[in-house]
């Protein structure tokens, strides 16, 4: 008997009594969720109503190890952090890939919970079943790093595992994420997640766990492995991913000419030093891993010489693509800003987008150089990138203090039409590629759950699907048609949506998992093997709709959170900078733009498919008791949010 | 009679997926060859960060002449007469923890779960569980002659030097030839 892939008991720490209570998981909620961004979107919901605000001690920090994170499944490395994110009022919730899920697992944990707020900076201390509290005072103020650093030297534990926050957490400052194991490892970005830990005066999270995480089924899982391997092996997708890690999107970005440079202006850019060729021959330490993975995507880069000598960061795609949005061509500025918002603790997606904003503030003399202290703020200008991070991170000056909000936030304070130029879908920065010329993915990012982002869905498999498969999956050959395509891209989108939320739940990397050369090669990594997985470790016996159908169901519990504090149709949908605005700088996709009606009627169909109602956006209570969702649906109707 | 093989970190530096990853996959499988559960506290294989970037695995070297064979007061450990290599008797051993301290490797350690010692014992004798499962196929169960020529290998590296080695094949692997240039492409 080797046990399940389930800890068994959950933690619940309330800040404000001290109170540290080990409760039983049972299967009440991993029945209907299984675990990770499952458990977590559901838990916010039954225990953070929309009367909570953001910073409230009531509302909640929830920690959840995706299933599968802690066992030997390849790549399932993914921890959710779920709370009401202060970006975007709503559902909120950042992953990453690193070893605390699964130390919190082996400490005895499927779940943490910490709510309510401490007098005075506290860590958390997990050694095993032992949890206290103690006293944050030497660390407060601390980078992200030197907090790791100098909490596994306290406590005598080289080998411990942590999740801290910078001073960027600290400050409130509502771009801050919750880094894992230090500086470079892994971070739950997006959605402010630290600025809620700062407020709750929580530096740290401490953990060490020496119990077993098991597998029900060791041959299966034995067998399911080999056939990843092979898939790997054949999937045209995966060797690049092991060779140049995710730097080599800029490949995709330059095929179809939608870098989003400059604030969102330019399609085509000069990609020329950021190639992923320079990056690997010139500054990639090695090819690294998350944990349990054998892609190895994950990258460090060193930088040798010049002004930025010895500055070693971990980069991921987004930094470089969020630093082409501050109009940076050098791959050195790329790592130091790296290097620095890690350091702070600061989520660089959210943090690009604020800058580029407010450069192009700047240029368009909205602010001038008495906002900025004097600091010449132009896209491309490197100093000032860095130096306007570090700012607001430490929220060091007016402007400072104003772009730590966000830019949604900040637009608002700042006037001047600058809404016009603040990025943002719900309150959350824009993340990778420009959608002009691509409409699906447009909507992709007005449907997401979090505000703007691309890890919500896969609409590339619009890019992968042959005109054959889109009739088969999705009943019309156009959805294969990536510009002039429509019907079928509605369904297209919730499908990929429901996809992608599996690795969320099971806690496996979307690189490994939800990228695929081909669309075969996707179903069966994504949905087949994945499957196998979590039924092998779990010892449970889901078929692969029913876990297609464990995604809807997380989807739909944010929808439903999201609806719950106020959201309609009307939210979803994108800056008007990609109505109305042609894409600059010629290339592949030079002077698109998004097309309404395109987008609309994509919208429609997505609705429809999703069950929700057309006319409000609001979910149906057909569409949630489909689900199981009948307790969801109640509260909808009492709050007078539910469709019909 | 020279033991049979030790797991050897048989790193390529001058190519970068010649390198630890530090996925810590051996870790976890070994401790479900072992346990039948993942647990890499319970791995006879640990995976060091001495800092970022640079992981290094490090397992038992197998000694001829062992110092946890010495340190043991109750003959727990004894050199094994198939593998020639020193086992654990988890019988006899007391979980004293000599051993450990005496280790210059670190290498042997206390099993939470059973209050035993473990050290690697080569999975019996088959391919052992860390070789079968690193994606970067940087550890080998070397006999000493396989030892002897991955050393002289490693050692000619040096000679040669790693800059020139990085020269000749920037970031470890041949040129990018133009069909792999357009796989690249692919979202």
């Amino acid at each position: 008997m080797s046990g399940t892939c389930y800890a068994g008991k959950m933690l619940r720490v309330d800040l404000s009594s001290g109170r540290i209570e080990s409760e039983e998981f049972g299967t009440a909620l991993t029945d209907l969720h299984l675990g990770g961004r499952g458990v977590s979107s559901k838990v916010l919901y039954d225990e953070v109503p929309p009367e909570v605000e953001p910073f409230d001690p009531d509302n909640r920090l929830i920690f959840s190890p995706g299933a599968l994170h802690g066992t030997g499944v390849p790549a399932a490395s993914r921890t959710t952090v779920a709370t009401r994110s202060p970006l975007t009022g709503m559902h909120g919730d950042g992953h990453a890939g690193a070893t605390w899920g699964g130390e919190l697992k082996r400490a005895g944990y499927d779940l943490l919970i910490v709510q309510g707020r401490a007098e005075k900076p506290v860590y958390l201390y997990l050694d095993d079943q032992t949890a206290e509290l103690k006293s944050a005072a030497a660390y407060w103020g601390r980078l992200t790093s030197q907090t790791h650093q100098a909490l596994a030297r306290d406590l005598n534990r080289p080998e411990l595992c942590t999740v801290t926050i910078g001073p960027a957490g600290e400050n409130l400052v509502r771009l801050a994420g919750v880094f894992h194991n230090g500086a470079d490892k892994g971070v739950s970005a997006r959605c402010g997640m630290g600025a809620v830990m700062g407020s709750k005066n929580l530096k740290a999270i401490a953990t060490r766990g020496r119990g077993e995480v098991g597998a029900a089924d060791l041959p299966a899982l034995r067998s399911a492995y080999q056939d990843y391997l092979e898939t790997i092996a054949l999937d045209p997708y995966c060797p690049p991913a092991t060779k140049y890690g995710t730097c080599r999107f800029m490949m995709h970005r330059v095929k179809f000419g939608i870098h989003g440079a400059e604030n969102w202006r330019y399609g085509a850019y000069d990609w020329s030093r950021l190639d992923p060729e320079v990056f690997r021959g010139d500054f990639q330490v090695k090819a690294g891993a998350c944990v349990a993975c054998p892609i190895r995507c994950r990258r460090d880069y060193r930088i040798a010489s010049g002004p930025f000598a010895g500055i070693t960061a971990k980069v991921e795609w987004e930094t470089i693509a969020r630093s082409m949005t501050c109009g940076i061509k050098e791959p050195e500025a790329v790592i130091a800003w790296a290097n620095l918002c890690n350091h702070y603790g600061l989520d660089v997606e959210g943090l690009g987008d604020t800058v580029a904003f407010a450069m192009e503030c700047f240029e368009k003399g909205i602010l001038t150089k008495k906002e900025t202290d004097g600091l010449e703020l132009r896209f491309g200008r490197v100093e000032a990138l860095l130096e306007l991070s570090r700012r607001i991170a430490l929220r060091e000056g007016d402007l400072a203090g104003i772009l730590a909000e966000g830019t949604k936030r900040a637009a608002q304070k700042i006037g001047q039409g600058s809404e016009k130029l603040a990025i943002q879908v719900k309150g959350g920065e824009m993340t990778a590629g420009d959608p002009r010329g691509m409409p699906v993915r447009a909507v992709s990012y007005a449907t997401s759950t979090r505000g703007g982002d691309h890890l919500r869905s896969n609409p590339y498999i619009e890019e992968i699907m042959t005109p054959e498969e889109a009739l088969e999956w999705w009943g019309s050959e156009e959805a294969a048609d990536i510009a002039k395509g429509l019907k079928g891209k509605g369904r297209m989108l919730k499908f990929s949506e429901d996809l992608v939320t599996i690795g969320d739940i099971l806690g496996l990397c979307k690189f490994a998992y939800y990228r695929s050369a081909t669309f075969p090669y996707l179903y069966r990594k994504g949905v087949h093997l994945a499957t196998r997985f979590y039924n092998a470790c779990s010892g449970r016996n889901l078929s692969e709709e029913e876990m297609l159908l464990a995604g809807e169901r997380a989807w739909n519990i944010e929808k439903a959170y999201n609806t719950r504090c106020g959201a309609d149709r009307s939210d979803d949908t994108i800056p008007e900078r990609f109505f109305s605005e042609p894409l600059l700088g010629g290339g592949p996709s030079g002077g698109a733009v998004v097309e309404r009606e395109k987008f609309d009627r994509i919208l429609d169909e997505y609705y429809e498919d999703r069950r929700f109602d057309p006319e409000t956006g609001l979910p149906t209570r057909a569409g949630l008791t489909r689900l199981g969702l009948k307790d969801i649906a109640d509260d909808l109707e009492k709050r007078g949010r539910l469709a019909g | 009679m020279a033991r049979k093989a030790r797991i050897v970190y048989t790193n390529r530096p001058w190519e970068a997926t010649g390198i630890c990853s530090g996925c810590r996959l051996c870790e976890l499988w070994c401790s479900v060859e072992h346990n039948q559960t993942f647990n890499p506290v319970r791995s006879r294989i640990r995976v060091v960060e001495i800092q970022t970037g640079i992981d290094v695995p490090v397992t038992c070297q197998q000694c001829p002449d062992p110092a946890c064979l010495k340190a043991c007061r109750f003959q727990a450990i004894a050199l094994d007469e198939k593998l020639h290599i020193p086992l654990v008797d988890e019988d006899k051993c007391t979980g004293c923890k000599e051993c450990l301290g005496a280790c210059p490797f670190g290498i042997i350690t206390l099993d939470p779960a059973t209050h035993k010692a473990i050290k690697c014992d080569l999975c019996g004798g088959g391919e052992p569980a860390c070789v079968a499962i690193c994606p970067s196929r940087v550890l080998a169960a070397l006999d000493d002659e396989g030892a002897a020529e991955y050393n002289r290998r490693r050692f000619a590296a040096l000679l040669a030097g790693d800059d020139e080695l990085r020269r000749l094949r920037p970031g470890g692997e041949e040129p990018v030839p133009e069909k792999l240039r357009r796989e690249v492409e692919r979202p």
